[in-house]
């Protein structure tokens, strides 16, 4: 065990997190090369899905306001970067990246503003009201957006150098596939370490202690209002790159992908991963990683007809029924557990 | 009511111990105590609003322990909360009227027998109880759980924050009732002089533990009492 | 005299009228669970959609309409019975992020369990009334029987339950125990039934809108509801969640204003005004138009 918790011990540290983070990808993308390219698909989407899973745990975990938006702003990455897509076919995608997370920064902005001066449930249905509405305002803008079509456009292939490497030139599908799951694992990386320095910074320290104590904290001198709003914005921006990297592996940007259902989705994730701590939100991407294949193969169990009714939505209803069941019985989630667990384990060499 | 060795937790924190008492039907039982001796736990505890962690208590063979807050109500307990839990947002015949919900008692009756009892909540029975003075609110608080016609009355710190005088007719008003209505009053009070001049027996609690229980004449006489544990100094 | 109640501007009063009462219902029915149990019910919306779909979906095996509102109701009424004891009372006193995060669980169950079992497909339900508008002379009076039974009962409601809060014996038991839960359980009110009962009321009422709003056009399917919750939750919001008349008001307002936005500008932006209000709002008087004013408790 002596391992892991030097490994543990790392995540204090500013040079530890950039090891641990290096490292994490570095494991992701040998598993990338060595699994299929059907597994391949499962884990870039969940690199995108860690994302906002990461963005949303900032904002409901760390800073204390629930917020169901998740996938409104994910729809504002993903049609930018369909957009610019569109329009500068061979620019790198870092470009798409960026703008995504710039456009997700100021929606959040726009939104967090007026939002964050609510408490609680208020601020929920604020959220909500933004995502009941996004759908149908951005299926009202026309051309721009694809309509309700939803906009269509190249999405990831892989560079020759890549190919060579990854071992198989003449096959570019799978290449593709592994290019698409290698650079979301990359940018999945690069988010983490980000989230987990602002974990362990002032303002994330500022974050917390106003979830927990806003009088206190504005005893202190901290500014409400900026470090709400702050929360807010980056939250967004990280959905607006969650939104952008779905939206480059699939190559569509649809409206309704984006919908109540999807950020629901990513809700009871986190729930289910753990709010209010990194390594919660590290396992509801985990999760989501195999959450399809689970449901395929529980809806296979019962005999399900995918396309049937029961079928297509056996997903919402899991998904609703995990962050239920998993609020009242463990509200702390997988990431709470494992701590029992090991204070359990703590109390027990004790004695 | 017969109280065996109860204890009451808070987390860590016994806030009872072993208390064990006899409140005797048709007389008032002082329980007196400085402050977080426990008596408003005691209290709380025989209404249900607390589980203890081990004890019991009877009221004419009935174990009240484990029963819900508005079924030991119903057995003809009633409370008034320290704080006189008057809701603001009713009217005085409003409050009165929730009063007499539970039971099966004639609502006119009652409410004119506790307009004469305390005719100003009557002059003012339309009013919203936020605009009664302190007294007048321990007035209503009482007048509302007289009306249900209990069998036994748990009163909290009746006489908190109330001037002098009108502390002292409140404890005349109680003594007065407990004759009339063949009442059985458990009457918790930090005034401990005023408490004894109408009681008939006391309890003195310290700590969570009983530390005297006998007749009020008896707890009033003890100088060992009086100085340490119901600050009264002669 | 004709001229003026074919004028645009009443016209848009009319409509907006209509549409302002269903706000109004589910914002009181959102107020109700709120003043009893604390709790903002974000699957209100989504229970009374499923409700609905229980009682009209008989209409296509020939019973008559009324009779399907009634089953609708009943149904309504058990659900909302059952979901407070099971889902809602393990939650009192906790954290208020679990009761939002479950209730948002619960909305994703029902809108995907209504799907599963009666298809996303949207239902146009035959109205029982006429729903062609009146005609004065030559001009369109923008009222049609069904949308005057659609304002006449959704007023008829609100008054019904306002009276059995105030006059009845049932209704004090239920102000006291959202207002002093403790102090009535002293009193011996059987605070726990007053809360499911604040519960089943409630859900009857938001099934009754949803059913008048599946006939008066869009049709009944899955996410009919969400639209109207969002813009009841705001009604109430703005009216401040302690006034039951509060939100009543904000929802007439809210419907009013909205059809005049898409009259005068442009329907997209229906959607978002309602947003835009409650931002104002905000700015305004944060705690709400209708409170009374508190101090926080430290």
């Amino acid at each position: 065990m002596k391992i892991t918790q030097i490994l543990l011990r790392l995540r204090y540290s500013s040079l530890g997190r950039l090891v641990l983070a290096l490292l994490g990808t570095v494991v992701a993308i040998c598993v990338v090369l060595l699994v299929s390219a059907q597994s391949d698909t499962y884990i870039a989407n969940a690199g995108a899905m860690t994302i906002a899973i990461l963005g949303l745990s900032l904002l409901t975990g760390w800073s204390g306001q629930v917020s169901i938006g998740n996938s409104g702003f994910m729809a504002v990455g993903a049609f930018t970067t369909g957009i610019w897509a569109n329009h500068h076919q061979s620019s790198p995608i870092i470009i798409s990246l960026l703008l995504s997370i710039l456009t997700g920064a100021i929606a959040g902005l726009l939104v967090g503003i007026p939002a964050t001066r609510l408490k609680g449930p208020y601020l929920a249905g604020m959220t909500l009201a933004f995502v009941t509405a996004m759908v149908p305002f951005i299926q009202s803008l026309g051309k721009l957006t694809g309509g309700s079509g939803g906009l269509f456009f190249a999405n990831l292939s892989s560079p020759s150098w890549f190919a060579n490497l990854s071992g198989d030139p003449q096959n570019f599908i799978v290449a593709n596939y592994r290019w698409a799951a290698t650079v979301s694992v990359v940018i999945t990386g690069v988010a983490c370490y980000f989230m987990s320095n602002l974990f362990a910074s002032r303002a994330g320290r500022a974050m917390r202690l106003v979830r927990d104590n806003d009088v206190a904290a504005e005893l202190m001198g901290v500014n409400l209002g900026r470090v709400r709003v702050g929360a807010f914005v980056i939250s967004a921006a990280y959905a607006g790159l969650a939104g952008s990297l779905v939206a480059l592996l699939s190559g569509v940007a649809r409206a309704d992908n984006f919908g109540l259902a999807l950020s629901i989705e990513i809700l009871s994730l986190l729930v289910l991963g753990g709010i209010g701590t990194l390594s919660g939100a590290l396992m509801a991407g985990l999760l989501a990683a195999y959450a399809s294949t689970l449901i395929a193969k529980l809806n296979a169990l019962f005999g399900l007809n995918p396309y049937s009714n029961l079928g297509s939505n056996s997903q919402g209803i899991i998904f609703g029924l995990l962050l239920v069941v998993t609020m009242l019985t463990a509200p702390q989630g997988m990431a709470g557990l494992l701590k029992k667990i090991s204070h359990l384990r703590a109390r027990k060499e004790a004695e | 009511m017969q109280i065996s060795n109860l204890t009451v937790r808070y987390g860590a924190i016994e806030a009872i111990r072993g208390v064990t008492f006899t409140a005797m039907p048709s007389r008032i039982t002082a329980v007196l105590g400085a402050n977080g001796a426990g008596k408003t736990t005691l209290l709380r505890t025989i209404s249900g609003l607390v589980q203890p962690a081990s004890g019991s208590i009877v009221i004419e063979g009935v174990e009240l322990i484990g029963r819900a807050t508005d079924d030991i109500a119903r057995l003809g307990v009633g409370h008034v909360p320290e704080g006189r839990g008057v809701i603001a947002e009713f009217t005085v015949e409003e409050n009165l009227r929730l009063g007499a919900m539970a039971f099966d008692i004639d609502l006119a009756a009652g409410l004119d027998e506790q307009y004469q009892q305390f005719p100003v909540l009557g002059e003012r029975r339309k009013q919203y109880a936020s605009t009664l003075s302190g007294g007048e609110r321990q007035m209503l608080a009482m007048a509302r759980a007289l009306i249900a016609q209990p069998r036994l009355l748990l009163l909290d710190e009746p006489s908190l924050g109330l001037a002098p005088l009108v502390a002292a007719e409140l404890m005349t008003t109680i003594r007065e009732l407990c004759a009339t209505k063949n009442l059985s009053v458990l009457l918790v009070e930090q005034n401990a002089k005023g408490a004894l001049r109408i009681a008939d027996d006391a309890v003195v609690l310290s700590v969570g533990r009983v530390v005297a229980n006998g007749s009020a004449a008896e707890v009033a006489s003890d100088d060992q009492l009086r100085q340490y544990y119901l600050g009264l100094v002669q | 005299m004709g001229a003026f109640f074919t004028s645009r501007i009443v016209s848009d009063i009319l409509i907006g009228a209509a549409q302002g009462v269903l706000v109004g219902l589910i914002a009181l029915s959102l107020v109700l669970i709120w003043q009893s149990t604390h709790v903002l019910n974000f699957a209100q919306g989504a229970m009374a959609m499923f409700a609905a779909f229980c009682g009209m979906t008989m209409l296509e095996h020939g019973l008559n309409y009324w009779v399907c509102v009634l089953i609708s109701l009943v149904a309504a009424m058990l659900l909302g019975g059952v979901t407070e004891r099971v889902l809602v009372r393990p939650l009192y006193g906790k954290a208020e992020i679990n009761s939002i995060v479950v209730m948002v669980g619960f909305l994703g169950i029902l809108e995907s369990g209504a799907s599963s079992i009666w298809s996303g497909m949207a239902r146009q339900l035959t109205s029982p009334l006429s729903q062609t508008y009146f005609t004065l002379g030559s001009k369109t009076l923008y009222l049609s029987p069904f949308s005057l039974f659609q304002i006449g009962s959704a007023l008829t409601l609100m008054l019904g339950v306002a009276a059995l809060f105030r006059f009845t014996k049932i209704g004090l038991q239920l102000r006291a125990s959202a207002l002093a839960p403790e102090v009535s359980r002293l009193l011996g009110v059987r605070v726990n039934r007053m809360l499911t009962l604040g519960w089943i009321i409630s859900s009857a009422v938001g099934a009754f809108a949803a059913i008048i709003i599946a006939t008066s056009g869009s049709g009944l399917f899955p996410s009919n509801m969400d639209g109207f919750f969002v813009f009841g939750f705001i009604a109430a919001a703005i009216g401040g969640l302690e006034s039951p008349g509060g939100a009543i008001l904000a929802g007439l307002l809210i419907g009013i204003i909205q059809t005049f936005v898409a009259d005068y500008l442009s329907p997209s932006w229906v959607a978002f005004t309602p947003v835009l209000i409650l931002v104002l709002s905000q700015l305004v008087r944060p705690a709400g138009i209708f409170t009374k004013n508190t101090t926080r408790r430290l």
